[in-house]
């Protein structure tokens, strides 16, 4: 198991690299770059800019400049759309947002998404899966960017229950919008996915011995169907997880909350090279991360798998 | 606590409260209208988006330029009308030549911490701002203000020492320039030429801006700095100036979207928004002591290319003419837009400061006259149903641009028969595609860097860098030379659109109009200041 780990690893690294390097080469054949606008720059006043970033470099040194300095400093450089900021701060400053926002709503969609997912999967037929399966339908098709300002215009602006936006320093009122905008989604997969893995789960052998021998129904659940019903769901939350926690531009958008997503979305639009690529290196590690981690928890679960 | 006492204390502390708050509102009111003042001072605005920089050397969007004349201040401030009026400076004398420029500074100008703002400081951010290590953006603002050696600063080729700025003594400041400029006080407002506090800057280097370690010498001190999201700034106890200003806390918001933007407003969130495209007759008539349209300094134009090399149907001055009489600018004005702008048949705005709007022929024509004009003249050039004219034209992404080209093109096909190909753009796949003359007609916007029509028409002018039409004519940059110098430079500007009415290198179509909700309560806003260019300290929150 250990080995399996290591080795993971030792592949994630290259992995990386490449992931690095497309990037960057991707992003240098785009059209533009950081420093043109409407009013292109003198060319005296831009070749001041460039010397400042080492844009002046041939490509393939600002290339291993930049591999080394991540590698060695954890340095992503300075945004050069935001002058005032590195690209170290524009991520302390926007991915501890965008993770808790992002937990919470995993929280959520898991326990409201596996909830859903056991009793409709346990009441099959039964008015308790139609309204479930009607929820997560209704979850499903609803996009959050049409519900972000559904929420605002009934919390906000009818109700006046709920601030329109901003975060605080994460109080709990900002935090309830962008929650429900963005694990409704989630939710209602997971609570499809639970929903027919438990009702496949309830169909086998193990489950018709347990109840012959007389096992009360909630231990049979709880016990023996549980762990099995999971397998599916859990290799979907992982990258779910990941989703979450790096960031929506539409709850960053819709209600303000200066998350990493829309540093994300802004630094492609305006070609903040060392921001792009320093968000693109955050979003592929944790990838790996909870890819990886998927893996060894499905060992953990089920003994038949083994590495 | 017993809950007798605990009432008791309760009711005392409510008491107390009650009656300081009847006492605020009863005594505060306006010093100069008398109005009485609301309780809670605190502005909150809108913003679309971060702004690059708070660096006064650094500042290059007008987000920033409002945030950064808050938090300093330079030689001059503009007043409602855009008027000049005492900043750090209290006057100036100006040399026979027109050379050389000596401020006298006000001796009771403090920074934050309390050292006094000296010439010194000046002499510092300017220097800052046009040296290559400092490398901004905008350091060719320096250059535009003509100072002395400053474009040779800026190339690197000489010590940012050699700038033609001196501080004589603590409160005389001298700035020498390379040639007359009439406006070089006018252009002392900007955020560019505003003052930094040295010790500061070279202690933290870039974290200087973070609210911990700012210095600053203006109304407001910087309190709260967090990027995509908030922005908070205090009155500052060491402004000079302090006893007059009232606004208390001055918040700025990052909201990207102008709709939700809107529905925050509408709770009460936010004292000002702008109006979302196309919602400006609704909303006042719904809101009409809050929805307000005045005139913003922009142009809003249609650009042909005219490289040796692009397509030579629109090479003809007549089919670019013609392509012009057919847009029926009223209805983009008043029907796509409707948001108070203007049809445009000039390139300058109309509102710019000292221009007056030359008799273009064009502009007292009615549409039908237009139109049978465009027909005639696209037929001698020899394009008719038998033989269309094509045109391919390109926009960037954006709801708005995308309404006015399909109404112009529709109004191209139905007039004169023109089939039209549209195509958007992102933004910076768009600036890239211009200015390397990858298109045929392009859409283009203009804001005036200064309020002198100049800032409009030099882009007209046959080498500049902004003239991506490549539109070359020696007349016209005759015409802009001289009126650089000129005391009354209105005849070559009435000349200069002339030659785009007639040469049509680009069609202008409409002048912006800024549309925005301010809360019923908030006073002091500079509708009249063409450039927009407003300061917190000037507001005020009067009592409902």
């Amino acid at each position: 198991m250990l080995s399996f780990v290591f080795r993971r690893l030792a592949v994630a690294v290259p992995t990386l690299l490449i992931l690095v390097v497309l990037s960057f080469v991707l992003m240098y054949a785009a059209p533009g770059g950081p420093f043109n606008s409407e009013r292109p720059l003198p060319p005296e006043v831009l070749a001041n800019i460039e010397a400042k970033y080492g844009l002046d470099q041939p490509f393939w040194k600002q290339i291993v400049n930049y591999v080394s300095g991540v590698v060695t400093g954890f340095d992503f450089g300075p945004s050069f759309q935001y002058k005032d900021r590195s690209v170290n701060d524009v991520i302390a400053q926007g991915f501890p947002v965008t993770l808790t926002y992002g937990f919470w709503s995993f929280v959520v969609a898991v326990t409201v998404g596996v909830s859903l997912g056991v009793a409709a999967a346990i009441k099959q037929n039964s008015w308790v899966d139609y309204f479930a399966v009607g929820v997560s339908i209704g979850a499903q098709v609803l996009p959050n960017f049409v519900m972000a300002p559904l929420l605002l215009l009934v919390f906000t602006l009818w109700l006046g229950w709920l601030p329109g936006g901003g975060w605080n320093g994460g109080q709990w009122q900002f935090l309830i919008m962008p929650v429900i905008a963005l694990s409704t989604s989630y939710m209602a997969s997971i609570a499809r996915i639970t929903r027919s893995s438990m009702l496949e789960v309830l169909n086998t052998n193990f489950i018709r011995t347990a109840r012959a021998k007389g096992l009360p129904m909630r231990r049979v659940i709880w016990k023996h169907a549980m762990k099995p019903t999971m397998l599916p769901v859990l290799s979907y939350l992982g990258p779910a997880f990941v989703g979450m926690i790096t960031g929506s531009v539409i709850i960053d958008v819709f209600f303000s909350t200066g998350g990493i997503g829309q540093f994300f979305v802004n630094s492609a639009f305006n070609r903040d090279y060392s921001v792009i690529m320093g968000i693109t290196i955050l979003v592929g590690t944790l990838t790996i991360l909870f890819n990886l981690l998927v893996d060894v928890l499905y060992a953990w679960i089920d003994p038949k798998i083994r590495y | 606590m017993t809950l007798k006492k605990r009432l008791l204390a309760t009711t005392a502390a409510v008491l107390v409260a009650t009656a300081g708050a009847v006492f605020a509102d009863a005594h505060a009111t306006h010093p100069v209208t008398g109005e009485a003042l609301a309780s809670d001072q605190t502005f909150t605005y809108r913003v679309g988006d971060e702004s690059p920089s708070i660096d006064p050397g650094l500042v290059e969007d007008v987000d920033g330029a409002a945030v950064v004349r808050d938090l300093f201040e330079g030689l001059y401030n503009q007043d409602a009308a855009g008027n000049l009026v005492p900043g750090v400076a209290l006057s100036h004398a100006v040399s026979d030549d027109g050379l050389i420029y000596t401020f006298t500074l006000r001796d009771n100008a403090m920074w934050s911490n309390g050292d006094t703002v000296t010439a010194g400081d000046f002499v510092y951010a300017w220097q800052r701002a046009a040296s290559p290590a400092l490398a901004s953006p905008y350091s060719w603002y320096i250059e535009l203000m003509s100072i002395e050696n400053g474009a040779a600063v800026i190339a690197g080729d000489m010590e940012p020492s050699t700038l033609g700025v001196t501080a004589i003594d603590d409160t005389t400041l001298e700035v020498r320039l390379s040639q007359p400029l009439p406006y070089f006080p006018q252009m002392l407002t900007h955020g560019t030429t505003f003052p930094v506090h040295q010790a500061t800057v070279e202690e933290f280097g870039n974290d200087w801006v973070l609210p911990e370690n700012m210095v600053s010498n203006g109304a407001y001190v910087l309190t709260e700095f967090v990027p995509q999201e908030r922005l908070v700034r205090e009155r500052n106890p060491m402004y000079w100036d302090n006893d007059n200003t009232i606004i208390e806390r001055v918040v700025k918001l990052v909201v990207p979207d102008e709709n939700v933007a809107l529905t925050r407003y509408l709770a009460g969130e936010l004292d000002m928004t702008d109006v979302p495209a196309g919602q400006f007759p609704r909303l006042s008539a719904q809101y009409p002591d809050q929805a307000v349209s005045v005139p913003e300094a922009c142009s809003y134009y249609y650009m042909f290319n005219l490289r040796d090399g692009a397509s030579p149907e629109i090479q003809d001055p007549n089919v670019r003419k013609a392509l012009s009489l057919a847009i029926d600018r009223d209805i983009i004005v008043n029907n796509v837009l409707a948001g108070g702008q203007k049809a445009a048949y000039t390139f300058t705005h109309w509102a710019t400061a000292g221009f007056e709007t030359p008799d273009i022929p064009m502009a007292t024509m009615t549409q039908a006259d237009r139109n049978a004009m465009a027909v005639e003249l696209l037929t001698e050039a020899g394009y008719g149903s038998d033989n269309p004219l094509s045109i391919d034209l390109v926009y960037n992404t954006n709801d708005s641009h995308r309404s006015v080209a399909i109404a112009i093109s529709q109004m191209w096909k139905q007039t004169l028969g023109v089939d039209t190909t549209l195509a958007n753009q992102e933004w910076q796949t768009f600036l890239e595609a211009r200015s390397n003359g990858d298109f045929e007609v392009a859409r283009g916007g203009w804001c005036a860097d200064y309020n002198e029509a100049s800032t409009f028409l030099d882009l007209m002018q046959s080498e500049s860098g902004y003239n991506d039409s490549r539109y070359v004519n020696a007349e016209v940059d005759a015409l802009l030379a001289e009126a650089k110098t000129s005391a009354n430079p209105q005849a070559n500007y009435d000349r200069v659109e002339e030659f785009i009415a007639q040469d049509t290198p680009i069609i202008p179509i409409y002048h912006y109009a800024a549309v925005d909700m301010f809360a019923e309560n908030l006073e002091g806003w500079p509708y009249e200041n063409f450039e927009q260019t407003w300061y917190s300290k000037d507001l005020y929150k009067i009592a409902e």
